[in-house]
Formats: C-alpha cells, structure tokens, sequence
C-alpha cells in the first residue's frame, strides 16, 4: 500500500514549474554581472583563443583535416554542455534545501532545470561557433557550409539525455557524499583529457589508450558534431546509434537511483 | 491498515470496487463538484455506514493511519564518502534510532479545524511535515484529499537567491495555480504581503517577519482546501497578526479546513472546534479544543 496518497501534480503544472525552474536558473548565472548573457557567447571564444594559441604554438596538434580554431571550439562546446549540466546538476538538490523542506515539490525539476539552462548556453555558443566558422571560411580555412551539417543537430538529444541522466545520479549521490563534489572535478579533468577536443585519436599510440578514448561516450558525441558540422562529412548513422544507446542507459540508471532514494532526500539534507 | 482493508472487502463485496471508481473519477473534477457529491453522499444515509474511512467518506480530507517515524541518527554526522569509508572499515558507524512518531492516527473532515498542541520536540511539525507530504512515514499511511498549503516554519519554501516576485511565482506554481492564474492573483498577494517595494530584492535580504508575511499571502490567495499552519503567526507584527487571524476567520467561514500548530492556548479555543495533545510522538488526548487545551494549561501550570 502507497504510503502517502494524494493527488499527484498535472503534466501541464509540472512543465510550468519546470519553465520557472529554468528561467531562474539562467537568471541566477549571470546575477552580478554587466554583460550578462553575451559571457555565454564571449566564455567558450576566449577560451578557445586560449587553447588555439596554446596548442598551435606551444604543443603540437597532430593530424587534424579541419580548421583547428573550429576543431577546438565545437569539441569544448559539446564536452563544456555535459560539463555544465552535470556540475549545476550535482549540488542543486542541497541548493533546494529551503524549498524541499516546506513544500512538496517536484525535485526532477531542479535537475532537468540545470540541464536545459546548459542547453541554452550551448545554443549561445553555437553563436560563437558559426561566427568563427563564417570568419575561417572566409580566410580560405577547412570549413564546409551544406545543408547536411543541420544533421549534427541529432547528437544533441543523445548527448543531452547522457547529461540528465548523469546529473540525476550525482545529485542523488551528493545528497549523501558531500565530497563528491571533489572527486568528480578531478574526474571531470581526467574526462576532458580523454576526450579529443585538442587532439585527434591518430595521435595516440598506445592501442589500449586508444580504445578506451574511443569507447567514451564524449568521443562520440565530439566526433560526429565536428564531422557533420565543420567538415561537411556525412552522418556516421552507426556511431550516433551508439551515442543514443549510451544516452538512453544512462538515462535510465539516472532515473532509476534517483527515484529510488528521492524520499529519503529530505532527511538528509 | 492491511486488516482493515480486508475487513472491508469482507463486509461489502461488491460495493468496494464501485464506490472506488467512483472516487478515482471525483478527483480529477473540480472541488466544488466534490462537494456536491459528498452532500448527497450525507443525504443518501451514507455517512453512518462508512463512518470515517478515508475512501469512502468525502468529508475526511485527511487521514492518518497508524503512523509512526523513525529518525535515523548517526551519533556524529557522515557525511562525505571518506569519513563513511573509515567507519565503516573501523566498525564505528552507528545510528541511534528515535522513534519521533509512534502510532499516531489522526482524521481532519472537511471545515474543522484542528489544533495540534504539544511541548516543543513532541513531534508536532513532523506530523505537519507527513501530512504535507515532505516527509514518507516508516510505518503505517496517509491520505489526503483536496489542495493542501503547508506553512511550515518561517516562509512558505523560498529559493533565497530568488527575487520575491520569483518566489512567488514559484511557489504558486508548486501549490498549484498555473500561469494565468498567478498573473491575475499576483497583485492581492503584493498587497496582502504589504511588501511592494521589495518584491525584486532576492528574499535573503528579507527579515523573517517578511518572510512569514509573503508565504501566508501566497497561501492564502490559492483558496486551499487545507491549510496547515506551523506557529506562524508569531512572527508578524501586531498589526499583521490582527490581519492574518482575521483572514483565517474569514476563510473558516468559507469552508477552508485548517490544520494548526499552536502554544497560545487561547488562540487555540478562538480558532479551532477540536485539538490533539501529542507528548513523546503519542497522542496524550484527544477531544475538543476547550477540554484539550485546559488539560494542556493544567498539566504545566503544575
């Protein structure tokens, strides 16, 4: 027998409380700050003007058939969304705290809110992407404007319900392990190094290294986004199955561990 | 719970399955449609036969069935991955169980209000806090019917980096009300709350009384059919509680069902028909609000 029973809240409210979720959460990311929501465009171009300078003149960048400025910006684009939705989504259950303890809300909402507010930042930096795209063009640089680039726009439900699913399983860890928080920054480096936002997988050596980076989901995604959307190549269909495949499972376990101790949460924060 | 249901099966067969489609159907029709209904129900003779029981009686809003509640309490908090590691592997990881609730039942019918009185630790908020359905009782059940506003504590559940126009909205939107509705309310509640020239302040920088003053606007503006109110209305100033005890009055009058949390006893007789005394997570009495509320004076003027 059901423990607690009362009506359930509608769909319609649901999404509504979700709408709210969202519009704050984007709000409260740019609190205090003149420029606002243009940093969501100026972020990922001076952080990839960085990593151009860092990587043409003090590394070497190995062999990449696209222009490298692009190459750069699209893999930290795709990797900076699962980024930012999984680190907002990590603490915004205990940020909750208040609401959670005095009303019975739907505390899905809080994560699902911190994945669309990473959404719609990776919606302003494809802004940056096609300026950079448009001005490399121009100078002559490897980038392919097409109809079929519009294709890249399938890995984006794949990659964000990877990203749901892994903030609903860290924010239900971090109710209980506050030191989580740590850990997964140093995860999340170890993450991105693994991932070929600088470099291309030719580059590797070492077979195993090479297997595991290719077996990682961001790889994937990170692929097939820069593949269709800057050197005009066509859908890789197997691969993009694959990325949905890693979506829909982790989606899934993200849904099934928070649902299963979202009860309890209210105790524990 | 499990016996009674039996129990019921066992006396009316063939009536059980029908009456429970009927209700399922009632919920998702409006509150007055619901009234309509139980009022035939009281016509029809009904209510002798079913008495109290939740699913068959429209007039129970709220029914607590042999509830109890453990807390588990570590004896030093754990909470992070290393400290738990190192406990765990040393043996040193114990809970401390503490029973805050033991066995409490409790019926709220439609336009009552009752008092849940009690010293301070005996376990009243927690029994606020399941019946709004924050917390998930250990043991037994809770149902509820109808729009319930839980003003628990100080606020009503605010983000405090929000503004208090976001809160608002917010939290309307979690008691209910859609867009629409919150636009067209969003003006009584500025006004009620007296706050206007801080609704786009982030509420951290509110005083508690503000706080206390803008959650019981909200929740007085979405017309619920139970109101739970946790010692509230201490916070306010005189002029404010004045207000608020006259709003409650009013919205008794309009049939709200409340369900309060009080130490001002005469408050208590002014306000409600019926009180339970909880002491220790039991419930020490039950019975109207004048015997209640005397028994309670007299246990501690000793």
């Amino acid at each position: 027998m059901k423990k607690y029973n009362a009506d359930k809240m509608p769909l319609a409210q649901y999404w509504y409380v979700l709408e709210l979720n969202v519009k704050k959460s984007i709000k409260q990311q740019y609190r205090n700050s003149t420029l606002g929501v243009i940093w969501t465009v100026l972020n990922p171009l001076l952080n990839m003007l960085v990593m151009a300078f860092v990587f043409s003149t003090i590394f070497g960048r190995g062999n990449i058939n696209m222009d490298y400025a692009c190459y750069l910006l699209a893999g930290n684009m795709i990797f900076g969304f699962m980024r930012g939705a999984t680190t907002m989504s990590l603490t915004c259950v205990v940020e909750n705290r208040d609401l959670m303890t005095k009303t019975r809300v739907p505390i899905s909402t809080f994560t699902m809110a911190k994945t669309v507010t990473a959404l719609t930042n990776f919606g302003f930096s494809m802004i940056a992407l096609i300026l950079v795209m448009v001005v490399q063009y121009c100078r002559g640089q490897a980038v392919v404007f097409g109809v079929s680039m519009l294709l890249a726009v399938l890995v984006v439900p794949a990659l964000f319900m990877f990203s749901l699913g892994l903030g609903f399983f860290l924010s239900t860890i971090y109710v209980r392990f506050r030191d989580v928080k740590h850990l997964y920054s140093v995860f999340l480096t170890l993450w991105m190094y693994a991932t070929p936002i600088f470099y291309s997988l030719d580059f590797i050596k070492d077979d195993i290294v090479k297997k595991v980076i290719g077996i990682n989901p961001m790889t994937i995604y990170v692929d097939i986004f820069r593949n269709v959307f800057i050197a005009g190549g066509a859908m890789d269909w197997m691969q993009l199955l694959i990325g949905f495949a890693w979506g829909i499972g982790m989606l899934l376990i993200g849904l099934l561990v928070f649902h299963k101790s979202k009860n309890s949460f209210v105790l524990h924060i | 719970m499990a016996d009674k249901d039996n129990k019921n099966l066992n006396t009316e067969p063939s009536k059980a399955p029908k009456k429970h489609r009927l209700i399922k159907d009632l919920q998702v029709q409006t509150v007055a449609h619901i009234e309509k209904t139980a009022d035939e129900t009281v016509k029809n003779g009904n209510i002798e036969v079913d008495g109290d029981n939740f699913t068959n009686n429209l007039n129970v809003l709220v029914s607590v069935n042999n509830v109890s509640m453990r807390f588990k309490l570590p004896s030093e908090r754990v909470d992070n991955f290393k400290e738990a590691f190192i406990k765990k592997i040393s043996g040193k990881l114990k809970y401390k169980e503490f029973w805050v609730l033991k066995d409490v039942n409790l019926i709220l019918r439609r336009g009552e209000s009752l008092a849940i009185i009690g010293r301070n630790g005996a376990g009243k908020s927690t029994l606020l806090s399941l019946i709004s359905g924050i917390y998930y009782p250990t043991k037994g059940n809770i149902q509820v019917r109808g729009k319930i506003v839980p003003l628990l504590r100080l606020g009503a559940g605010f983000d405090l980096n929000a503004t208090g126009k976001e809160n608002v909205f917010l939290n309307g939107a979690i008691l209910g009300f859609n867009k629409k509705l919150l636009e067209e309310k969003y003006n009584e509640i500025v006004e009620f709350s007296e706050l206007k020239d801080f609704m786009n302040v982030p509420i951290k920088n509110y005083s508690s009384g503000m706080l206390a003053r803008l959650g019981f606007a909200i929740a007085v503006s979405v017309h619920p059919d139970i109101m739970i109110v946790d010692e509230i209305l201490s916070v306010g100033d005189a002029p404010f509680q004045k207000k608020c005890a006259d709003k409650i009055a009013e919205l008794q009058k309009a049939g709200t069902t409340f369900l309060l949390v009080s130490h001002n006893m005469t408050r208590v007789k002014a306000l409600c028909q019926r009180a339970i005394w909880i002491k220790d997570g039991g419930v020490v009495m039950q019975g109207t609000a004048n015997e209640v509320a005397d028994a309670y004076s007299k246990e501690y003027s000793k």
